[in-house]
């Protein structure tokens, strides 16, 4: 399927709602938009209250389009006249925070959806997510799941349970999911990797997709490759365009060089990335 | 007030014929056909694209980005295509009607001058951009635009080598920027753009180092507006050059002010990662001020800041 191109709109807040400690469920209205394909990203700016324009903090933030909802409620990928896209994230920083303060019906900028998205496959699916990485895995396993029902098991990892997001979500799919946590206060106590040890264990036919934490990926590419599993991660980078000009979001290659997370990812094959440079 | 359709916007800036004076800036537009599904390139004065060496090039490891307040600070290096790809692959993907001015970046005399007589001949380019903001092995690593007498060989050796219009993009990281305007013009240039972006660090208090894999990157952004606005009003008055402004340039009430200050035109830089349609909404902004305020043409604004009397 052909990536849909990307729009530069005004979004308007339709919701905004706190889940566990950190974490937010924001839902815009976004005229035009065109449906996304899983693993994609809009780049987000909460617009100005008044009149001159917000230049602190200055760039707009990535985010993954967790899903998106027609406006008569209904799924539906294909070109929209409206829909409302759903974004899951964490207040960590001033940029975060500035979009935990929206209100409804405030204006906030949105440009995409951006770079390519996990790629279709067939077979047995093992999608592991961690921190915000959650949020780019909802629609990948939602697809998975509608297509081949049961092919897709959902793997989540956080600190402490209050840290998850989007898990009844995930349990409403029946992809699981499974969670570890550091504190074991939801969930087995360890870390998310240590559950996609012992799926693989399993079954190593499955493909992994990763999505979190640098130091999580790493772990999900180094044990898909000690089983001969195929691994797909999805890289979070700081950027500030998310079209391919700023270059800031450079990913060092096994091979050398670099790659651009926006526009030739997020989603890299893991085995291609030089994980032990990447900062 | 006079109707917006009737403004005339149309500027000559060292040669080349613009549309608008509204130009984006290199290094923030990429070759431009990024930028396509969110503008017509054509609504714009022109583009200045990503600047050139003779080799392609790879950049800096990561992090290349820091935020700042109200500004951004980039270690990018030289990333680019290279100048025979661009000819070959980037120009020709470009929609007919577009200027674009093509930026050169080189880490020696010699190789400036070989990127600008690739250039030369070519039909697209309407203009050259010499980006004097790189580091000069030979002078100890200081940019080749924080020396005057460097800034003249440069200079120099480009305008032997081009009859294009010829721009020389200057750095701010500078005590006088009339002095280096005054070298620029001495050796021919037909214009300047400024400013470059500010030399800075940002630091990673955690880790206790910068937080760019370079150490030093460049400020750009709302940050140095005021600086650049300085800067253009001072080599204004420095040369009779005309100048392309630009730092920090988010509106066209910003863009104004750099015309008021002396700038014929302007480059929209930062603001472009922003907003992928940012120029054009400065365009349409800058015809409504003169509407506003009574100027049938907009060249009419160019240096038009009437400076307080003591």
């Amino acid at each position: 399927m052909a990536v849909p191109a990307p729009i530069r709109v005004d979004a308007q807040v339709a919701s905004l709602s706190q889940e566990g400690v950190a974490s937010w469920r924001l839902r815009l209205r976004v005229p035009d938009w065109p449906g996304f394909e899983p693993g994609q990203f809009v780049m987000l700016s909460p617009g100005p209250r008044g009149a001159a324009p917000r230049t602190d903090p200055l760039l707009p933030r990535p985010m993954a389009v967790y899903r998106e909802r027609r406006a008569d409620g209904e799924d539906r990928a294909g070109s929209l006249r409206e829909a409302e896209i759903e974004i899951l994230f964490k207040r960590h920083g001033r940029g975060t925070a500035l979009l935990a303060s929206c209100a409804p019906g405030d204006r906030v900028g949105v440009v995409g959806p951006l770079g390519h998205g996990f790629a279709a496959i067939s077979g047995r699916a093992l999608l592991v997510a961690g921190g915000t990485g959650i949020a780019s895995v909802y629609e990948l396993a939602a697809r998975l799941e509608r297509r081949a029902p049961g092919s897709a098991r959902v793997l989540l990892g956080a600190r402490s349970g209050a840290d998850l997001m989007g898990v009844s979500d995930f349990e409403a799919l029946g992809v699981g999911p499974l969670i570890a946590t550091e504190d074991g206060s939801l969930g087995k106590r360890g870390l998310v990797t240590d559950l996609l040890e012992a799926e693989l264990a399993r079954d190593a036919s499955a493909h992994v997709y990763a999505c979190g934490p640098t130091a999580m990926m790493r772990r999900c590419a180094e044990i898909a490759a000690s089983r001969g599993a195929p691994c797909s991660a999805s890289l979070e980078n700081p950027m500030a365009c998310g079209f391919g000009v700023c270059l800031g979001c450079a990913a060092p290659l096994r091979a050398g060089g670099f790659a651009l997370v926006c526009r030739d990812g997020p989603v890299f094959d893991a085995a291609a990335i030089a994980w032990e440079v990447m900062p | 007030m006079s109707d917006a359709e009737d403004v005339d916007l149309r500027v000559e800036l060292a040669g080349i014929a613009l549309r608008n004076p509204v130009l984006t800036a290199s290094g923030t537009f990429g070759y431009g056909t990024e930028f396509a599904p969110f503008l017509d390139l054509r609504r714009l004065g022109g583009f200045v694209a990503k600047s050139l060496t003779l080799e392609p090039r790879r950049g800096n490891p990561p992090p290349r980005i820091a935020e700042a307040p109200s500004g951004m600070l980039n270690a990018i290096s030289l990333e680019n295509v290279g100048v025979d790809a661009f000819v070959r692959e980037k120009l020709p993907a470009l929609p007919d009607g577009v200027v674009v001015v093509a930026s050169i970046f080189e880490t020696e005399i010699d190789r400036y001058a070989e990127v600008a007589k690739r250039l030369s001949g070519v039909a697209r380019v309407a203009g050259l951009e010499l980006n004097a903001s790189c580091p000069h092995v030979k002078s100890g690593g200081i940019e080749f635009g924080q020396n005057p007498a460097v800034l003249a060989t440069l200079v120099r050796a480009v305008r032997r080598a081009t009859t294009l219009p010829l721009l020389v993009k200057l750095s701010p990281n500078v005590t006088d920027i009339g002095e280096m305007a005054r070298v620029c013009e001495a050796e021919g240039a037909d214009g300047l753009s400024l400013i470059n972006s500010v030399q800075a660090l940002e630091v990673d208090v955690e880790r206790r180092r910068p937080v760019l894999s370079n150490g030093l990157g460049g400020l750009s952004g709302p940050a140095i507006r005021p600086i650049a606005l300085r800067m253009v009003w001072q080599a204004r008055r420095a040369v009779k050059l005309p100048i392309c402004g630009m730092g920090g340039i988010a509106s066209a009430e910003d863009a104004v002010k750099f015309m008021l200050c002396g700038a014929t035109a302007v480059q929209v830089g930062t603001q472009n990662y922003l907003d992928p349609a940012a120029a054009a909404g400065v365009v349409d902004g800058i015809r409504a001020y003169c509407a506003r305020h009574g100027f049938s043409r907009v060249a009419d604004l160019v240096g038009a800041l009437e400076m307080r009397r003591p």
